[in-house]
């Protein structure tokens, strides 16, 4: 008798301990995922010169444009977007893989603490990306087209993957003129390994960009960074000359005079600086080998991380070349405050 | 106990499930993506410092020590060339960087073989179930060599592999070691003997069918660099190897 009592004991006692752990399993979410809040630094270990002191001018190289979109990059001035009319448009929604500062992530939840929507703000967005993972459908392709576009989100796995449409026509990338139609699609994968997240875009345009493409980039979480936050844009006349003149800075087709700039620079192929999608596969190489000779010397942004951060040129005879900065650099600085003592 | 294991699961950080047989499975069997096939580097970032070899000196994006750039100044293809190492930029911190395709197969059912028709290099990832650079080390204590020795592991992500039918998701997390000393750019930016390769391995598959595999590489070296030097790498499947085009090692192209 005692043992059959017992044994009905452990029984409830199992009914109990599966029913806590059941509930236990339903409250962790089905498809729980990684953590993705917080504020992230780009690590700018890759296209240094776009997204730190600028890129070249007539600089195409990477990417896949179409004829279109070559000659509209073409017509481009960087007086153009100095006018104040054109000093606050909007960026592209994923502008932040170009750009030199890092981003904040943040989730929306319901009142049953199920994530609504990701947000994210960073550098040059004029507006809030907003991330909806609640399944919403996608608005009419009349709908309005805004600067953060309209994005909806799944996870797959660890990854986070967007569809962005809705958007704005831009600039993206090097501030040189490379267009963005409101057509963009950008399919955007967010994966989170330890402290670093990658941001995998694939952009498609059907009026400026021959094949999708593709850019890589990594970000590292940074507490302490407060990276992100949405900056306000004022203008303000920032060429006189141009003041109620009613002139749009552009240059004529055929007549930009920095279209052969990485040409002669670089001595680059004119497919290759001019971003014909051939120039972004190894067997390009073929092409190149024979024609291409690299330059003499490094003319610019050649120290990167030593002389930015002050340090001489590592040893003497270096031809470390700082690109122009003049007194800017924190070398030829210090030589300068040196001699005034 | 199992509130501890749903709650690693969650965190996408728990090991593949065990075999039937109690055994864990094979890295093959436990894949929760193919890797397999050949695979192509899109060059749409750094293009004229990975496409090209850019002019000695240019070694902008790169976090060289004072003495990796000493070194990167002295840099010297024919000095290279009669010492027979054309593949000083080919070993595996600097050819992930290449211009190159990759043909990906399992050797066996725990070494993944990455072939590069750039350079026509070999990496073996060999997957142990642990991935650091102490296991790295242990596993190949012998000489150094341009593609070094690497460890890998799966690292299961939430949300997959729970209940019949549901997708698998996940990623490969590598650790490279004994690399014989090498060049991160082809114009002779170092990287030396005593450097590490941490690599995370995700593929993307989009809704028109293309594929992406993502190489989060992160190359530290306490000689040559002042912090870890940070990039990622994407390369788009192919249908086959008709593009596959082997080439030797070149100290100056």
């Amino acid at each position: 008798m005692g043992s059959l009592n017992l044994r009905r004991e452990v029984l409830a006692m199992r009914r109990i301990v599966f029913l806590a752990f059941g509930a236990l399993a339903m409250s962790v979410p089905a498809f729980a995922q990684i953590e993705l809040t917080g504020s992230y630094s780009p690590i700018l270990y890759e296209d240094y010169i776009e997204r730190g002191p600028g890129s070249d001018l007539g600089d195409f190289t990477g990417m896949p444009m179409t004829d279109e979109g070559r000659a509209k990059a073409l017509l481009y001035t960087s007086n153009l977007p100095s006018t104040v009319e054109r000093q606050c448009l909007a960026q592209a929604p994923w502008v932040l893989q170009y750009r030199p500062l890092g981003m904040r992530i943040w989730s929306e939840v319901d009142k049953d603490d199920k994530v609504v929507a990701w947000k994210i703000e960073g550098d040059y967005l004029r507006d809030t990306l907003t991330i909806w993972m609640d399944g919403r459908p996608e608005p009419s392709p009349n709908a309005l087209s805004t600067a953060a576009g309209f994005s909806t989100g799944k996870w797959e796995g660890d990854t986070l993957t967007v569809r962005t449409t809705h958007v704005k026509t831009t600039w993206i990338r090097r501030g040189n003129g490379i267009p963005a139609s409101d057509q963009t699609t950008y399919w955007v994968h967010l994966t989170r390994h330890d402290d670093l997240l990658t941001v995998v875009t694939i952009q498609e345009d059907p009026f400026y960009l021959s094949e999708p493409h593709v850019v890589s980039r990594v970000f590292k979480f940074d507490p302490r960074a407060n990276q992100g936050g949405r900056s306000i844009c004022n203008t303000a006349n920032e060429i006189p000359r141009l003041e109620d003149s009613g002139i749009v800075p552009h240059y004529l087709p055929g007549q930009n005079p920095e279209a052969d700039f990485m040409m002669r620079t670089y001595n680059l192929p004119k497919e290759a600086a001019l971003g014909y999608a051939e120039s972004l596969y190894p067997e390009y190489r073929h092409k190149l080998k024979g024609v291409y000779t690299p330059p003499a010397s490094c003319g610019r942004y050649c120290c990167g991380w030593i002389e930015r951060q002050g340090l001489p040129g590592a040893a003497p005879g270096l031809s470390c070349n700082d690109g122009g900065l003049g007194e800017l650099n924190p070398v030829v600085k210090g030589k300068q405050d040196e001699g005034k003592k | 106990m199992a509130v501890l294991a749903l709650n690693v699961s969650a965190q996408g950080r728990g090991a593949a499930p065990a075999g039937r047989a109690g055994g864990p499975p094979s890295a093959r069997a436990a894949a929760p993506f193919d890797p397999t096939g050949y695979w192509v580097a899109i060059i749409s970032e750094d293009w004229r410092w990975r496409m090209v070899t850019p002019a000695k000196g240019d070694v902008v994006s790169i976090p060289l020590s004072p003495e990796g750039l000493r070194v990167a100044e002295a840099w010297d293809p024919a000095k290279d060339e009669a010492a027979g190492e054309q593949c000083k930029a080919y070993g595996a911190a600097g050819l992930m960087r290449g211009p190159t395709r990759l043909h990906i197969t399992w050797q066996d059912d725990n070494t993944l073989k990455i072939e590069s028709d750039y350079g026509q290099q070999t990496r073996l990832l060999r997957f142990t179930g642990v991935s650091g650079a102490s296991e790295a080390g242990r596993a190949g204590a012998g000489a150094k060599t341009w593609q070094g020795v690497t460890t890998a592991q799966w690292v299961m992500a939430a949300g997959g592999g729970r209940g019949r039918g549901g997708a698998r998701h996940g990623s490969i997390k590598s650790v490279t070691t004994q690399m014989r000393p090498g060049y991160l750019r082809k114009n002779g930016v170092p990287y030396s003997d005593r450097a590490t390769m941490t690599e995370y391995w995700d593929l993307h598959t989009e809704t028109n069918g293309d594929q992406y595999l993502v190489d989060t590489n992160v190359v530290d070296d306490p000689v040559y660099l002042q912090t870890p030097w940070i990039t990622s790498l994407h390369f788009k499947k192919e249908k086959d190897g008709s593009k596959w085009d082997p080439s030797t090692c070149d100290a100056r192209f």
